[in-house]
């Protein structure tokens, strides 16, 4: 089993020396939880070892009505003498979380912030004894601070069985202010009108709680060690979003590794030529620095009571993909009010079609990855049946305007399946708009870099 | 989304409310009495540090006067061509210095139309040469106007002028 995690070494601020020291512990912190995940972690089961490979999807939905704890986010469910229980992460994982904790303590006793400390010692206790929403209150209300760690049982994208089950990650970072204080502003901006939504009742609105935070990232440890995502939007948990609000966080070397490694290659391999000419390199990657930033600001414009039980294992693929075409939906009014030129838009867009491509590669090796390949794969689609992508030699030239009508038609359907579809409802979306075999229509583009 | 250098054509008239004309006056005189001084000693600090070839601070103070002056030729010349936007509550119209309250693309918003000078989205005031800006101008409440860019087009409803 692979080591999950990923070392970065960015350029850093002037860090004093406590900051310095504390800093240490916690990237030492971070690295103990990758043997935890590798327990987790199992790329052949869709249920990955969160459950009985044995046990089939029928028989724990029944033991779950029995028994509400199978189905927690934080058990790990056993069978015992035919019987399934569920055992609970922090003393299934008893062992290995113990010199996590030892080091969180430590890093708190020697840390000068002392609401730092304190948070690092909720954290630490929330691994000892499962009080998860304590630790995520704690991070949530703490005011801004040069250090950053989020360490835990947090995302469910291994649980392609239930989307239910939380793996284990844990992400340490250094805030970079000057880039934090430009994106607030810009979400500022995002969040300035008030959309109307579907189903009010059932909306969760918490704009005015939204913080971002662009980190300087040093440790990816556990399932973000393998996803290496350029952003996230925390907590899940919709009631904790309506009380506390949520964290975006951008992780600055992730985003640079994605741009270099993923969709410039990919801006290449698919564009015609001659329309690549036309785009200039690092605006392509401030278009997608801002992608990543509009799809973590989307989410929190999609936030429905019930969605997630709804629509099931099939809530990610419709969420994930939502937030990107939502977030490039927002840009009109962004360019109607002057606030990007002509010029960016199409960059945004551009880099919004090879953002489709980001995860194809890697589906082959981790099935994991398949919400996003699907979602991606919807809106391909959509691009494609409109006419915006006309594909002769790698996509001409697309058409910016089909392309825009094309992503507010999607966005509205994506929008209305997450407030009041059924699963059957998105189902059989996704079965109609879903097929990987639309990406056939790039192979021979593809070749060149997969 | 970036930061842009700014060109202004001769002589083209710039609406000013009479708080962004005093604010602008300050920036230029802060720039031209202030900043300037500030950044050359900047410059001066860097050059003692040797190799200019290799020296990123000299770079950065170099960079940065260039902004500098840049900013200052151009408030210069939009003070030169202001056109001060007189009292606009009462007008039934949306005018330059309109508070606007409209419903576009489901979303209900409001902003201040102002001049580009003073134009800032994340405050709420948006440029009256901004293609929202310039359709909603004339406009009464109730009517629909139609804002278009190549990319994007909008039916905007006026539903309140304050």
């Amino acid at each position: 089993m692979k080591k999950r995690i990923v070392l970065y070494n960015p350029k850093l601020p002037k860090l004093t020396k406590n900051e310095q020291e504390v800093l240490k512990i916690l990237i030492e912190a971070g690295k103990l939880i990758a043997p935890i995940y590798s327990l987790q972690e199992n790329n052949k089961y869709p249920g990955a070892n969160f459950y009985p490979h044995t046990a089939a999807k029928n028989d724990i939905e029944k033991a779950a009505r029995k028994n509400p704890d199978i189905l927690s986010p934080f058990t790990v469910v056993e069978e015992k003498s035919g019987k399934l229980t569920a055992v609970p992460y922090h003393e299934k994982y008893a062992d290995l979380l113990q010199p996590v904790i030892k080091k969180l303590n430590q890093a708190a006793e020697i840390a000068d912030n002392k609401e730092f400390a304190k948070r690092l010692k909720i954290q630490a206790k929330s691994l000892q004894d499962g009080s998860y929403e304590e630790a995520i209150i704690a991070w949530m209300s703490m005011k801004p601070y040069i250090l950053d760690i989020t360490i835990g049982p947090i995302e469910r994208y291994d649980d392609e069985l239930f989307f239910v089950k939380c793996a284990y990650q844990a992400w340490v970072g250094v805030w970079n202010k000057k880039e934090t204080d430009k994106a607030t502003k810009f979400q500022k901006i995002i969040f300035s009108s008030q959309r109307k939504v579907l189903m009010p009742s059932e909306h969760v609105s918490f704009f005015d709680k939204v913080q971002t935070r662009i980190d300087k990232t040093l440790l990816f440890s556990g399932l973000i060690g393998k996803f290496k995502f350029g952003g996230t939007n925390l907590p899940n948990e919709i009631d904790l979003m309506e009380k506390y609000g949520s964290e975006i966080t951008l992780f600055e070397p992730a985003l640079h590794d994605r741009f270099v490694n993923k969709r410039l290659p990919i801006f290449k391999a698919v564009f015609n030529e001659k329309f690549q000419a036309c785009f200039k390199q690092n605006g392509l990657f401030k278009a997608s620095v801002y992608t990543t930033l509009l799809h973590e600001l989307a989410h929190t414009f999609m936030r429905y009571r019930g969605a997630e039980k709804r629509l099931g294992n099939l809530f990610p693929v419709i969420d994930e993909i939502g937030a990107s075409v939502l977030g490039v939906k927002a840009c009109g009014s962004l360019l109607v009010k002057d606030v990007i030129s002509q010029k960016e838009m199409e960059y945004l867009l551009v880099i919004s079609v090879a953002r489709l491509f980001d995860w194809l590669d890697e589906l082959k090796k981790d099935h994991s990855k398949i919400h996003y390949v699907r979602g991606n794969a919807i809106a391909l689609h959509y691009l494609l049946d409109s006419g915006a992508l006309m594909i002769q030699k790698g996509i001409s030239w697309p058409n910016f305007n089909k392309m825009f009508i094309a992503i507010d038609e999607l966005a509205a359907v994506l929008d209305r399946i997450l407030s009041m579809g059924s699963y059957k409802d998105a189902e059989v979306f996704v079965n109609k708009y879903g097929s990987l075999a639309v990406f056939d229509n790039f192979k021979h583009c593809l070749r060149k870099i997969y | 989304m970036t930061t842009k250098s700014r060109t202004l054509p001769p002589a083209q008239a710039v609406y000013f409310t009479p708080k962004g004309f005093k604010e602008a006056e300050e920036e230029l005189d802060f720039l031209k009495n202030a900043k300037r001084a500030q950044v050359s000693e900047r410059i001066s600090q860097a050059r003692d540090f040797g190799d200019l070839d290799e020296n990123a601070e000299y770079d950065a103070a170099l960079e940065e006067q260039g902004l500098i002056e840049n900013r200052i030729t151009y408030l210069e010349e939009v003070l030169k061509n202001a056109q001060m936007i007189s009292e606009t509550s009462g007008s039934d119209f949306v005018v330059i210095g309109s508070t606007v309250k409209v419903e576009m693309d489901g979303e209900i918003d409001e902003f201040t139309i102002v001049g580009k000078i003073e134009a800032n989205p994340s405050k709420k005031k948006i440029s009256n040469e901004s293609p929202v800006g310039e359709a909603l101008l004339g406009a009464k409440v109730g009517e629909l106007v139609e804002v278009a860019t190549p990319i994007v087009r909008y039916k905007v409803k006026v539903l309140e002028i304050k």
